[in-house]
This record gives structure tokens, sequence and C-alpha cells, in this order.
């Protein structure tokens, strides 16, 4: 294996991990370049060649594995900045994303203004054709009434058409066919078909993935084929891999057949960063939190997989496909404190952001932030915030907190700072409960593995307080999802709709149906590369109660042809799975199947690590000075260490801070931290 | 989001202190099991009207059923479970148990309408009652002479189908299968409705399960505590709330479409009157009860007085007991706004329970104009749709609540009405079920779906959009019960606001063209070879529609959601109909000319019964007009 690449293009910088033969990890950041984002990747990996002493050709050939990931498809739909895009639905059907589910949040808020249609109603196009839910057709597709709303569509000068019609998920003939004859009016406009992007039944979630695909993807296209062809030009001989929402990466060709998975590319990539330090703990079973300036990420991994959701949404859309299941709320150390004016005190949403920033940055910030309180509290120690490149002011941070805080809860500052820290633990803490508890399991069997400049001074705390026992703080916890990344496998779906109840199956019908969506992702991945033995495809259906609405996603054994007894093992996966998370199940009850799929799994080569010796020397030489920090009940001296000089081996007993350059470990009062071979730090609570 | 009392308020609340942070995070926590509680019903429910549309509320009471918390629900619920719980808990006392599931649907113990099933648990810990778990779901079926849980043609309660008093479903955590057998032999579609009963046990015993955690984590004496501040806390801003506002009466008047028995107009009113640190809303004076089944129980009475008032304060007042105990309702026994035994409260949630919410607005209006919302369309083109499918191997009996065409919302002071909306009862807490999901679960063939163009009221804000959906069934004949309101009388705009259109339904024959329009309530069947229409009204305008931004009226006209006589007349807009950019000049030109020939604005539109015309401008040659059908 040689070197391995992660870059993660954020607002603000650009986040490259660069692993070597031996595991030495390199963190590069460069500013991010908005306008032109690939101008960041070339300067940074100008700059990192360079810093090894290379040409750029010969860096790039020495990469074995080029993985990148980006909020650039996320933000494309949060500024509302892509082309000009039409949809041709079923005659009658145009308002389907104006209607949406006829669900308005904040009963009590009428000033909540209706969110705005994601294509505007004049471009929404009708075509006579219409199929029943078997897929037999009612009223054939009529030629003339595309050509026609073709022709309107060429006049307003869309650049990609989304195509949504009702049961074309049964039937994906008559999308086909207005696929075929838009691009003949519309010559070198892109066409992209429900059927193709999210072949599953409800046409509201449905429309709006096939749209938020069409309006990705001139973007998208035009960026990642350039970025290749500048990385293949420059000598890199691997294909470029762009990390999914589903937490795999896939080639750019793939990425480009449903655009709407480039969606979310960064965070999801944190699970399997998680994941991977957890595994050298012999853990599969894993909360994956990422807490930074302005949002604190939650996610589940369990059994050594990542939870998966269908019910993401982006700008109030439903993005249907199923993404990896990272719960995002507004804390982070930006978050500000305030007082509402019935004496209530609240902890973010909202965020100081990085301008002006927590008080203490001296930049024109007055509100209290949760840094703020930190600072106050002395986990934060002033002279080495970002390894003392950030000059920080403890009298702002104080004067803030007790002006907002303090005097209007007629509290003192420490008491205000204290409760701004448990607040916005606590609401992580609820964060986590939505995904653990509410969701029928236990956190107190997982352990806590914490990414983000922030979350370390708040984890310890917050996993002891959730019953946790351990909470591992990786080296590389401050690039969590650019390392995350090139640990990532690369996985595709496969999705097909059949109908069946538990009582009638049709084995038969089943083990072609896999051995059809097998064959697909099989042959996927071979195009990619993967060797029969990287191979990995794991088979689920969506089942449900007949007449209940909500399916749940059971596993099916892989097996060439399964039989009865199979799918008795599958049912009673239901039946248990039901109980867990809803309280009862009811076992006498047939069951109904709609949804068959296959994630094509092609595992990345092991990413190796580097191995510290083990040392003898005492942990006192790693001991930077004792100073007053705030854990329990009033200042007391307490120890901090210098994280850089923790060594594997030695254990630093709480109550302790643990300094390090783009974070701070807070550890309490019977908490242990040792650090384990691979340098991180493993905290028992 | 967390809340923390101040120091100030605590130091007045008691004897030992309260810290705020702890009373944050309980608060937290307490929103968050009943949201968890919410979930589980959603997720877990087996007929569409549970799982999909929503139609059900999840709260938690104290241990002398005083509201904690109630996830963001259905309002009619929500603002009434506190009145049946009350009873339950009277008509048990003594004999409440650890495992104990107690059940009621009756509106003469304090439910909103026999639709609406009550399931509750007490909460134990260490043989202490700490609170109660209690859901209510609205039942797709529970027995009525007509196969609907609405049936606006019921003439008493007996024909409305079971009423259940508070009875034991478990008695100290044994099933007691010889009630749950009686319950269900008595529904329709019975073994899908077990299949929601679990799903409202499986939310209150999830929280059970967390609010004894929660105690456990605490301590019984300290939650007792914080339950206290809690309600203590809402108590006192909500007077806050009512000390800012204008004192005095404020009357309200409305009308209701009919009574399912073929009487029109049914007059309601509304005083409220806004005292030192109480609202009163008394109904004095609205039409005595009628013979059908739009009357309003004591239930829905309260939580209609309340709604209107609980969305012109804080959102985030918690709108828990210290909250609710400053809100009276008030109506004389044997009107239609508070029914006498054995009197039909069939759909009362909705009929008179929305044009009640409509009084109480109308009022808050003339007090409040500044925080006015225009007038809902009610629940009107919403169907209760059933009949026999016989596209399997087994003809089943099959029923659906369809929500898909229903009527737009009001607009507010700062935002246009949502589509959709309907019913103030509900607010936007029903989901429709979408085309596919309709069609996969019954045997129906929907053939449109799309806004009604110029359906809503106009004005600085417009209403949400009317729809126009069309319907058949590809299995046999169908039946179409309706139990809707606001058809004939539209809803209504505010401070200068236009009303909606009112609109309609009809069946139509797919061979003659004939139509048939039917009123906002009543039963039709639809055979195979006929088609159901519905054309539903957009909600109530709120403010001039000369104020109405130029670029937001021209968006709607290129949009073709108004006509373009519409912008030109109602909004003043002047436009180039190639390009469809907006001609400022003629704009405020054409604008001045219709201020200047319009008279004075009305503070409400319209101001009489029977306003719509929607049917008159309709109907053809030919076609018949249907009151009440049964």
């Amino acid at each position: 294996m040689g070197h391995v690449l992660g870059v993660d293009i954020g607002g603000t910088f650009t986040d490259f991990s660069l692993v070597d033969e031996q595991g030495r990890i390199t963190l590069w950041k460069e500013a991010s370049t908005p306008k032109d984002p690939a101008q960041g990747i070339k300067t940074g990996l100008a700059n990192l060649a360079k810093a090894r002493g290379l040409s750029l050709a010969a860096f790039l050939d020495g990469l074995d594995l080029f993985v990148h990931g980006s909020t650039i498809a996320t933000n494309t739909v949060i500024q509302r900045n892509g082309p000009v895009i039409g949809l041709i639905c079923t005659e009658g059907f145009r308002d389907v994303i104006f209607l949406r589910n006829g669900f308005k949040p904040e009963r009590f808020n009428w000033n909540l203004k209706p969110p705005e249609d994601f294509v505007p109603r004049y471009l929404r196009l009708g075509v006579k054709e219409r199929l029943d839910y078997r897929g037999n057709v009612v009223t054939p597709l009529d030629a003339d009434s595309v050509r026609t709303a073709a022709k309107a569509l060429k006049a307003e000068n869309v650049k990609a058409v989304a195509v949504a019609l009702l049961w074309s998920i049964v039937n994906p003939e008559h999308e086909r066919l207005v696929k075929r004859l838009v691009e003949q009016e519309l010559p070198g406009v892109p066409v992209v078909l429900s059927s193709d992007v999210l072949p599953a039944i409800r046409e509201w979630e449905r429309t709006c993935a096939t749209l938020l695909s069409a309006y990705l993807l001139p973007g998208i296209a035009a960026y990642l084929q350039e970025l290749e062809r500048f990385l293949k030009e420059n000598g890199l001989r691997r294909p470029l891999l762009i990390i999914q929402l589903n937490g795999g990466c896939a080639s750019v060709e793939a990425v480009l057949q449903k655009p709407i998975y480039a969606l979310a590319s960064g965070p999801a990539a944190g699970p399997a960063a998680a994941l991977h330090c957890a595994k050298r703990e012999n853990l599969a079973d894993v909360i994956a939190v990422d807490m930074g300036g302005t949002s604190f990420d939650v996610c589940m991994v369990t059994g050594g997989q990542a939870s998966m959701t269908k019910e993401m949404r982006v700008e109030d859309m439903p993005v249907g496909v199923a993404a990896v299941d990272v719960h995002s709320i507004g804390a982070g150390g930006g978050s500000i404190a305030w007082v509402d004016k019935g004496g209530a005190l609240h902890v973010g949403p909202q965020s100081a952001g990085a301008d002006p920033g927590p008080a203490c940055y001296a930049q024109g910030g007055t509100q209290p932030t949760v840094t703020d309180a930190n600072v106050v509290l002395g986990y934060i120690n002033p002279d080495y915030f970002l390894g003392g490149r950030r000059k920080i002011d403890p009298v702002l941070s104080r004067a803030a907190i007790e002006r907002a805080v303090a005097k209007p809860l007629g509290i003192s500052v420490e008491e205000a700072a204290q409760g701004i820290f448990r607040l916005v633990n606590n609401n992580m803490i609820s964060a986590i409960r939505a995904v653990s508890v509410e969701r029928g399991i236990d956190p107190r069997n997982y352990a806590m593995v914490v990414g983000g400049g922030a979350g370390a001074i708040h984890a310890a705390k917050m996993a002891a307080d959730l019953g946790m026992k351990k909470a591992i703080i990786p080296r590389y916890a401050g690039v969590f999802c650019s390392y995350g990344m090139v640990v990532s496998d690369v996985k595709h779906d496969h999705v097909k709709t059949m109908a069946c109840n538990s009582e009638r199956l049709d084995v038969a019908r089943i083990n072609a149906l896999y051995a059809e969506l097998e064959a697909r992702a099989r042959a996927e991945l071979e195009e990619e590369g993967f060797a029969p033995v990287q191979i990995e495809l794991r088979r689920y259906a969506d089942a449900k109660y007949p007449s209940q609405v909500h399916e749940l996603t059971v596993p099916v054994p892989s097996k060439a042809a399964i039989d009865a007894a199979d799918m008795a093992q599958v049912l009673e996966a239901f039946h248990a799975l039901h109980e867990r998370m809803f309280t009862y199940c009811v076992r006498q009850s047939s069951v109904d199947f709609f949804h068959w799929g296959v994630s094509g799994i092609g595992r990345a080569a092991e990413v190796p690590a580097e191995e510290m010796p083990l040392q003898t020397r005492s942990v006192t030489s790693a001991l930077k000075a004792e100073r007053p920090v705030l854990l329990e009940n009033g200042f007391a001296p307490t120890l901090c260490y210098d994280g850089s000089r923790l060594v594997h081996g030695m254990t630093v007993d709480g109550p302790a801070i643990i300094e390090q350059e783009n974070t701070t470990v807070v550890l309490f009062k019977d908490q242990k931290l040792a650090v384990n071979r691979f340098g991180d730090f493993i905290v028992r609570l | 989001m967390t809340g923390a009392l101040s120091r100030d308020a605590i130091q007045a609340s008691g004897e030992q202190p309260i810290d705020p942070i702890t009373f944050s995070v309980l608060l937290n926590r307490f929103n968050a099991i009943a949201r968890e509680m919410t979930l589980t019903l959603e997720y877990t429910a087996w007929t569409s009207i549970l799982a999909l549309v929503r139609d059900f509320s999840c709260a938690i009471f104290d241990g002398q059923a005083r509201q904690v918390c109630m996830a963001d629900a259905i309002p009619i619920h929500t603002n009434s479970l506190h009145v049946v719980l009350r009873e339950m808990t009277r008509v048990f006392e003594g004999d409440i148990n650890d495992g104990d599931v107690i059940v009621c649907n009756d509106p003469y113990s304090g439910n909103t309408h026999v639709g609406d099933v009550v399931t509750a648990c007490p909460v134990f810990f260490e043989g202490r009652h700490m609170f109660w778990s209690v859901t209510k779901g609205h039942q797709l079926d529970i027995g009525s002479f007509i196969p609907t849980s609405t049936p606006a043609t019921a003439r008493d309660i007996y024909q409305e189908g079971l009423t259940i008093p508070p009875v034991k479903f478990y008695d100290r955590g044994k099933a007691r299968h010889d009630v749950i057998r009686l319950y269900l032999a008595n529904l329709r579609y019975n073994d899908q409705l077990y299949g929601d009963l679990m799903a409202q046990l499986g939310s209150i015993w999830n929280g059970q399960r967390r609010l004894q955690e929660m105690t456990a984590e605490y301590g019984a004496d300290e939650i007792s505590r914080y339950v206290d501040a809690i309600h203590d806390y809402a108590d006192r801003r909500m007077r806050e709330e009512i000390r800012a506002m204008p004192k005095g009466e404020f009357i309200g008047e409305t009308w209701m479409d009919s009574d399912g028995q073929g009487n029109e107009d049914i007059y309601i009113r509304a005083a409220v009157t806004i005292g030192e640190e109480h609202i009163t809303v008394d109904y004095t004076g609205s039409a005595p009860q009628t013979p059908g089944a739009a009357n309003a129980s004591i239930g829905v009475m309260q939580a209609a007085s309340g709604v209107p008032i609980l969305c012109c304060i804080d959102p985030t007042i918690p709108h828990n007991d210290g909250c609710l105990r400053h809100i009276t309702g008030i109506a004389p026994v044997g009107s239609v706004c508070n029914a006498k035994y054995p009197g039909s409260t069939a759909i009362a949630t909705t009929v008179p329970g929305d044009p009640m919410q409509d009084a109480v607005w109308k009022a808050l209006a003339v007090a409040l104009p500044e925080r006015a919302v225009a007038g809902f369309g009610r629940v009107q083109c919403v169907p209760v749709l059933s009949g026999t499918d016989q596209r399997g191997d087994v003809a089943k009996d099959w029923g659906v609540m369809l929500f898909n065409g229903a009527s737009g919302g009001g607009a507010a002071p700062h935002a246009d009405g949502w589509p959709l909306m309907m019913t103030l009862s509900a607010s936007g807490g029903l989901k429709s079920l979408g085309v596919e999901m309709s069609e996969l679960l019954y045997p129906m063939l929907v053939e449109r779906m799309e806004i009604e163009p110029d359906s809503m009221g106009h004005g600085k804000h417009r209403g949400g959009a009317g729809i126009n959906m069309a319907l058949r069934s590809i299995s046999g004949p169908m039946e179409c019960h309706l139990f809707g309101d606001g058809a004939s009388n539209p809803p209504h705009g505010v401070l200068g606001g236009t009303p909606g259109i009112g609109g309609g339904n009809y069946r139509e024959s797919q061979t003659t063209g004939v139509r048939a329009y039917c009123s906002a309530k009543g039963h039709m069947t639809i055979s195979a070879d006929e088609t159901w229409v519905s054309v539903s009204t957009g909600g109530g305008g709120n403010g001039d529609p000369l104020e109405r931004p130029a670029d937001a009226v021209c968006r709607d006209l290129r949009d073709g959601v108004i006509s373009a006589g519409t912008a030109r007349d109602v909004y003043g807009l002047a436009w180039d109909p190639e390009t469809f950019a907006v001609d400022e000049a003629a704009t405020r030109s054409q604008r001045e000319r219709i201020k200047a020939t319009r008279g004075v604005l009305r503070l409400l539109t319209p101001e009489r019964p029977s306003a719509s015309p929607w049917l008159k401008e309709h109907m053809r040659p030919g076609d018949v007009f249907l009151l009440d059908p049964h």
C-alpha cells in the first residue's frame, strides 16, 4: 500500500489527511476557494508535494487512494445557486412538491412561511400518461405531450430535466420513453429519471430526490470531471473516489448517475473514522460524536455498521435514499447562551460562528458562548487555545456571561458558566438519546468516539451521564471526517420493488430478484477494480405488518438460494426489531414486503497505522502546570498535561486537563485516561 | 431548547430552592418523552389515519391529572385531554394501580367525540403514583351505523358507535381479554384496529418506561417539586401575557354550513372577555343544539376556546396546566356548542369545533388585530371512502379518511397560508397520504390532484391554495361520507383580505357528464362509472391586497396560482405577458385607481351567512344539488 489521501472541502478550510506506508499521518489545511473549489485542492496538493520534496506528478503517482468529500452539493442546494431545471410529471400531478405531505411544523405559529417550491410551478409540466399500482398502462404515453413540454422547457433554457411519473417504480417504460423524447428536443441537456435515482414508492420523496439530482448534476459534473481530468493528467493512477451520503465511496461516474448521493458528503465519513479507531480497541458498537464550532453531529454504529435513515431532509425536502443517520443539532463551541424575556436560559441553536466568534476572541462579539463558559470554568487555557495561535481574553468571557446570563438569572458568573456547560451537555445528550434510546438502543453498551475541536471538553462528562463506560478520543480528533474518508469502503445501493406477503412468499422470485441485484452490484464493483475477496454484498428488505405504512429494514441472509426457513428467520428478525423499537410485536400476523435491496461494498484496503513503542516514563514528564479549574464545587487546583507528550503506556487520573493543539480533554473525578499504542486516548468512566 | 427559571421566581415559588439548570434539563426531558411517545405511535400504527395522517396526540400528566407536557400534535386533542382524564381518574378513584390501562371515548365523560379513543396508564414509582402517560387516537372505525367514525348524519350518540365510558383494558398488568374482545367485536376492520390499539398502548408504555427511568434518576420528591415548578413557570408567563393584552369583551360571529340534517347556516357566537389574568370564551347566544351530529362536546368546547388564544401568545410558553388554567370556555348545555345527552357530537372536533374557533379568531381580530389570522377552509373535501377491495385473491373491506384534497389555511400577519391545513383543530398536524400510497392500500385511481387557481382569499398575505382532486374506484362502487363544513360559508378574510371561494364537491357520470353536487356533509354512493371530484377552498387573505409586493403577485400569476383577471383587478398588477416582468409605474397607477374607487376595507369579510357564490357559478343545467343526503 502506498500513500492514501483524504480531502474534505469545508466552508472555511480544505482539510487533507495523508497517510504514508508506515501509517504516519500528515494533516494539511488550505483555505477553501468557494468560487472554484478545485483551486484549493490544487494548491493544497502542490504544497503537500513540495513539503515532501516531490513534484506534483511524483506525489500523485505515489497515491494508492484519493478520496474526496465536500459540502459543495449541500451548499448548492442550501444557497440555491444551481441552474434552472424543469420537471416532467404525470398530467394532473404537477403540484406534488408543493402539496408535500400536508404537514406543518410548529402547531401554534402561523407566521411560519410555507417552504418555497424548489422548482417553480411554471417549470413543472405534466405529460399525458398513467400507470396503475401494478404498472399496467391506464393511459398510454402521448409522445406529443412530451414534445410540447420539452419545447416549453427549452424555451426557458433549462440546464437539466427531472422526470418523475407515478408508478414508474413498478414500470419504468414511460419514464425511459420520456427521456428519449426529451433528449431529442434538448440535445446535451441531462435527463434524470426517478426510477433510476430512487426506485421506491411515495411520489413526493421520489420526485424530490430526482429534482435534487437534476439540480446538482450540471454543477458537480463539471467540477468532478474537471478535477478528475486534472488529477489524471498530473499522474494519479487510481480513480478519484467521492464519499457519498450513504457513508461509502463511489467513482465520479457512479456518483453522476445518482447525484443525490453527493449530498452531505463530508459528515457521512465521521462514523467510518470512529469505527476505525474503535476496532483497534476491539469495539464494534460506538456512538460517533463530532462537536465543532456551530454544530454537534451524532451517529450510532452498531455491529460495525452505521445507522441509516431514509428520513433525511435538506431545505425541507426529503432526500428519500438511505443515508448515514447523522443527527445534527445547533450545539458547538460558538453556540450562544441567552435568557428570554420569560427568564428562561437557552443555549443555541444560534452560533457566533468564526466571526465575531465567542466574546473571548476579542473580535467584537459580546454574546456569551459555550467556549466562553469553558474559559470561565478553567477548561480552556487562555494561553494555549489552538496551540497558542489564537489569543483569547478571559475577562471578556466573564463580562459577557455576567451581563447576559448571570445578572438576569440572579446567579454568580461561575454558576452561570456551569449552567451553560450543563445545558449544552444536556442538549447533546438529548440528541444522543434521540438516536439511541428512542430507537430501542441502550447507549450504556456503547463506547463514545469523540471528534471535533470542542468534543473532548464535553464528551467524558456526557458519556458518564449517559451511563457509558468508555470514551475514545482519537489522535486525529480535530480532522475526524477527512481521516474517515481514507478508511471508508466503496458502497452502492441497489433496490427493486416487489410487493408480497409472508403467507404467500414466492421464494423462487425472491432468489431471482436478489440474484439480479447482486449481479448488478458485483459487476459495478468489479468494474471499479475490486477483487472478489474485497467485495461484500449485504441484502436487506423493508417489512411491515399489512396495512401498516411505515417499514422497518431487516437484514436477509446471503445465500445462493434462500429457502422458507431463511425467510422465517427474516420474519423473526422483523418481529424482534419491532418489539425492541416499539415495545410490542404481533407474531401471529403476516408481514408485507415491498422494497428489496442489496448494498454492494468494496472493502477499502487496510490503511496502516503508526504504532508507538510502550514507554515506561512517568506521566509526570507530560505535566505542564497546575491551575484552578471548576469541576464540581468551586475552583480547585487541577493538574494540566501536555497531550503531545502523553505516550503509549501512560495513564492520567481525573480530575485533570489535557491540552492539545486542536482540542482539550476535561477529565472529571474517577475518570481514568490511558494512551493506547496508536496514541488514542481511552477514557474509562 | 431549554428553559430555566430565574432565581427571583424560585424564591417566590417555594420553600426549597429550584435549581434553574435542573429545571431546564427536566423540561427538555419531558418534551423528549412526549416526542418519543408520538414517534412510537406514528411508526407502529396499522391504519393510515394514525400512521400517516397522525390524527392522534400524546401527553404526560402528573399524578393529580394536571397536564405537564404535550407533544406538538392535534390541538383539539391536546387542549382537552385534561377534561377527559379528570373524569377517568374520578371514576376509578381509589382503584388506580400499577399496570392499569384505562380507556375512554365517551364525549359525556369529557372526551371530544366517540371516534377519539383515549388510552391512559398511571405511572408508578416505588408505589407512588407519579404520572399519567396518555394518548388519544382517532380511530378509522368505532362501530357506527355507517362505515365512518365521523358519521355526520348520526342523530344521537347511540348511532355514533360504541361508547366506552372509563373502562380498564388492563388491570394490574393483566390484559382484560374479554373487554378487548368486546371492543374489537364492535368495530369494522378490527384486525387493523387491534394493531392501532397496540400502537396506542406501545406509546403509553414507552412513555411509562421513560418517566420511570427519569424518576429513578432524580428521585420522586425531587421530580414532584420540579413538576410544580414547571406548572408555576407556565402559569406566571401566561399571566404576564394576558396582562399585556387589551381588556374588554370582544365578539365574533360565524355560521356552520349545515347540521347534517338539512338545516343550514347554524349561528355561532363567541364573546371573548380578556380580564386581568384570565380569558373567558362564552358561546352563549349560539344556536340551540342541532338534531344532527354537529354539536360540540364539553371537551371540544374547552379546546376550541383555547387554541386560537395559544396562537397569540409567546410560543415558548409550555401549553401545560399552568397555562391552560387561564382560559375558560362556557356554553349553555343544550346548545350547539355544548350538547345535552344523548345528543350526537360525532363530528364535534371539526364541526362545530372549527366554526367555534373561527368565532374566537374573529373576536381576537377585534382585540389583537396585529396578531389576527384569517379563516381556514375547515374540514372540507375530506371524504371517508369505503367499499370492498376485490383486487387480491380474497375480497376485503376497505376504508380511508382521505385528506389529499383538503382546503387551505388562512393567511397570517407575516406569512401566506399553507395548503392542506383545513381544520384549525389540527392546525397542520395531519399528514396527507400521497397518491401512490393511496392507490397501493386502497382500490382507487386518483385522476388529478392540483392547485385550484384563484381558490384562496387575497391580501397582503394570501390564503393557502385549495385543491382540485378527482378520483374513482377501480373495484366496484364506493361509499363517500362527508363530514365537513365551510363550503357555503367560506373562510373569512381579515384586515381587508378577501375570503376563500368556499368550493364544493360532486360526483360526475363518466358517460353523461351529469353532476350531483353535495353539501359539505352527507353520504353518497359513487358507482363504478362515476368520478368523485372535490374543489376545496383556499384559506382567507390577510391585509390589503394592494400592499402585496408586485413580484410576489407576478410569481403567482406566472405559476397559474392566480388568474390574470385577479392579478389585474384585485392586486392592481401590470406586467409584460411575454416576459412576466412587472411594470412598476403602471402597477402603481393601477393600484391608485383601485384604491380611489373601492370604498372602506372591512376588518372581516364576509359578514353574512351563505356568502359563497361558488355553487351558483359552477352548477350547469341538468346538474343537481344534494343537501346533507343520507
